[in-house]
């Protein structure tokens, strides 16, 4: 499908006089969607829970801690509850809102889906960018932009009630989670494998060792640094690689290293 | 911190947050990238996502909060990601063995 082509999204669910066909197609989209995010939902179960006790302990009041659910952002709610009984309220913010700032990456590299998306579907769709759907959507070019919307939204409405669902969870139950199952530690795992399936090239693999070699280094730098750091250098690594892998292959511009 | 404050907080970090993630979407949306730049934004998703790791493996805690056995449990969850390309396998096979290590040592 050409990128001119109107997205043929227009027969509204349930049209008896539509196209039962393509209804059905795009009713199964939404639920393919749910099945492969599942895999990168489960290791936000624990997390979920974490931040569920921990706003039942935090400083501040438990309902204003689970309205942290407006930034639908884990480690900001998390650092939010947790910093109140410590931090001033300007520290609190720009400390909660630094750490979202790899969003800003995501942003970027997910504009060229956007792009072919109609505009209510920017705005809505911005806010459930989370880690989650930019690994599971980025990559997804093989889909007309009607069905892309759809299994964006049926993954990113999944996330976004699951979570809470989670939080909910987590605040009448989680203490009772034994530590020692070092269940905090599955996010970690799963995006260590996530990355592993996503390098396909070496420029990409170069961008992946070096964005974790530069984050290790930097891991003492406050308010999580570390990430963007490593995605810039990450970033950069990848882009070199690949702008030298294509000069390789072009021999009218050869490179000469004096 | 009292309900006011704090909850005004929490709108200016969700405004905050949403303008990270919203931003670039609406001002790219109907502007040419650069083909460098589109290039470069290729790298994004390995490079986040590496750093990520490496982020949460720390939990806060610097270098020192990377331990042996979590290295291990992602390390071969990346292995197995890496055979079978299914993350559920991955994420078992990773917990599975920093379960193992916990049990032996």
């Amino acid at each position: 499908m050409s990128a001119n082509t109107p997205p043929p999204a227009a027969a509204p669910d349930g049209d008896p006089d539509g196209h039962p066909g393509r209804d059905t197609d795009l009713h199964g989209v939404a639920k393919r969607a749910i099945r492969d995010v599942m895999p990168l939902y489960l290791p936000t179960i624990p997390f979920a829970l974490v931040l569920g006790v921990a706003i039942t302990e935090s400083a501040m009041p438990t309902a204003v801690g689970y309205s942290s659910n407006l930034m639908f952002a884990g480690a900001s709610q998390l650092a939010t509850v947790t910093l109140a009984g410590t931090a001033t309220w300007l520290t609190l913010v720009i400390t909660a809102s630094v750490i979202n700032l790899r969003h800003v990456m995501y942003s970027a590299a997910m504009s060229t889906h956007f792009r072919d998306q109609p505009t209510w579907f920017r705005w809505v769709g911005s806010f459930v960018l989370i880690d989650q759907m930019f690994a599971l959507t980025v990559n997804r070019t093989d889909m007309a932009p009607s069905v892309w919307r759809r299994y964006y939204m049926g993954a990113g409405v999944f996330l976004l009630v699951a979570w809470i669902a989670g939080v909910t969870i987590g605040m009448a139950v989680g203490s009772a989670i034994p530590t020692e199952w070092r269940l905090d530690i599955t996010p970690a795992v799963m995006f260590g494998g996530l990355v592993v399936m996503g390098i396909s090239t070496r420029p990409a693999a170069a961008a992946a060792i070096t964005g974790a070699a530069v984050c290790f280094a930097c891991l003492g730098i406050p308010n999580n640094g570390g990430i963007l750091l490593g995605a810039l250098a990450g970033v950069t690594a990848g882009f070199l690689a690949d702008r030298a892998s294509t000069r390789r292959t072009r021999p009218q511009e050869p490179r000469r290293i004096s | 911190m009292s309900a006011g404050p704090a909850f005004a907080a929490i709108v200016v970090i969700s405004i905050v947050t949403y303008i990270s993630r919203a931003g670039l979407i609406l001002f790219l949306a109907d502007r040419q990238l650069p083909t460098e730049a589109v290039r470069a934004l290729r790298y994004v998703a390995p490079a986040v996502l590496s750093a990520l790791t490496v982020n949460l493996l720390a939990g806060g805690q610097g270098m020192s909060g990377v331990t042996g056995s979590e290295v291990a449990a992602v390390g071969v969850g990346a292995v197995v990601a890496a055979l079978t390309k299914n993350l559920i396998a991955s994420l078992f096979a990773g917990m599975v063995t920093i379960w193992i290590i916990i049990l032996v040592t």
